[in-house]
């Protein structure tokens, strides 16, 4: 076991845990924050992404130990920026989820991606999310969101 | 494959008696440098025609093209729009594409999961600044066959297309550059097994890569 030091939305956070732990398990297991889903566990899904260092990551297959000083913003942060209030309010607007499972991780990969092109095409979204599933088949009103927050943030 | 893969050797059987004896031919002219003690690689690696025959060169490259075309090099010399993953060479899981620098793009770039390290307890592997390698760099057609030995070699020695390289570039990408250490300890798979390895260390990688610049980085005639 070892002491890690995490920034998480903004605030410090200490773990002792297995440096091979996954970053997923820490935030769930760990600091009781659950929104960010566990869905197969081999980055294949895209249910555990969060932001670190503001690249959208795959949190099942990235060690605590690889972490080091880099911030982490979980869904439950997302909305301390106005990229993520915008597509939140987009998601709810459009109505986007059905189950909801995936979500949190449509959502930091859109996010993800609206602060890299502000604009994006429906081939940019397609792209940036095509390692995110949902098995609702959600995909038509997540593209119409984003496209939404674009034109609401432009 | 297609019919230039045929003609690459076979990593596993001969690729080892091949290196051995290029050594052995070698091992002449490896003498002379050391001995000479004007002439240190390790210092001035620009390329010297007359140092290392032209067959010493020639069977050098041979070794450095086996390693070029494994499968932990390919993989990411693609010239297809995304990686490829494993010794099958498929192309890469989870809708990964190339995207406009070859690191994927926003929400879904290399960096999504590759990080600075292998991560063996995921199966994840990585090191620094994980990336394709530009499509002017290609090992491989668009039909997913390896190019020949003679269009690989003309590729690197190409300063329009290696990133304007010379011998000392190159050895210097090979003996330092994160992804190509990072071949030679790949780390673990998901199962926890081995990945393979290149069929040189990359002690003899480097070598023979020295070698091959010191002939005057030779590149054989098409078959």
């Amino acid at each position: 076991m070892q002491t890690f030091r995490l920034m998480v939305n903004g605030q410090a956070r200490v773990v002792t845990v297995y440096p091979g732990t996954p970053l997923l398990w820490v935030l769930r297991e760990e600091l009781k924050m659950t929104g960010t889903k566990y869905g197969c566990g081999i980055s294949a899904c895209g249910a555990c992404t969060v932001h670190l260092a503001g690249v959208a990551t795959r949190s099942c297959v990235v060690p605590v130990s690889q972490i080091g000083n880099r911030p982490i913003v979980t869904i439950e942060g997302v909305e301390q920026d106005r990229v993520g209030r915008a597509i939140q309010d987009a998601w709810v607007a459009e109505d986007v989820v059905q189950c909801g499972y995936c979500q949190s991780g449509q959502i930091m990969s859109a996010v993800a991606l609206l602060k890299s092109r502000r604009t994006p095409t429906d081939a940019d979204i397609e792209q940036s999310l095509g390692g995110n599933i949902c098995r609702c088949g959600t995909y038509v009103r997540i593209r119409k969101a984003i496209q939404a927050a674009s034109q609401q943030l432009a | 494959m297609g019919s230039c893969a045929g003609k690459r050797p076979n990593p596993k059987r001969g690729l080892r008696v091949t290196y051995s004896s290029t050594i052995r031919r070698s091992s002449g002219v490896l003498i002379l440098i050391a001995c000479s003690g004007a002439l240190s690689l390790a210092q001035d690696t620009r390329p010297k025609a007359a140092s290392t025959t032209r067959e010493a060169g020639l069977a050098a490259w041979q070794q450095v093209y086996a390693v070029l075309t494994y499968p932990r090099c390919i993989n990411c010399h693609t010239a297809t729009n995304y990686p490829q993953q494993g010794d099958d060479r498929h192309p890469h899981l989870f809708n990964v594409v190339r995207g406009p620098e070859g690191t994927g793009v926003a929400g879904l770039n290399c960096a999504t999961c590759h990080q600075s390290a292998n991560a063996d307890t995921t199966g994840v592997p990585g090191a620094h600044n994980w990336h394709l390698a530009p499509l002017s760099m290609t090992w491989q057609d668009l039909n997913d066959n390896i190019l020949s030995s003679p269009d690989v070699c003309r590729s690197l020695t190409d300063r329009s297309k290696n990133g304007s390289l010379d011998g000392s570039g190159i050895l210097r990408h090979h003996e330092e550059e994160p992804l190509v250490l990072w071949a030679f300890q790949p780390g673990r798979r998901r199962d926890g097994t081995e990945r393979s390895l290149p069929p040189l260390t990359h002690e003899q990688f480097v070598a023979a890569t020295r070698i091959w610049i010191a002939a005057g980085m030779p590149c054989p005639q098409n078959f």
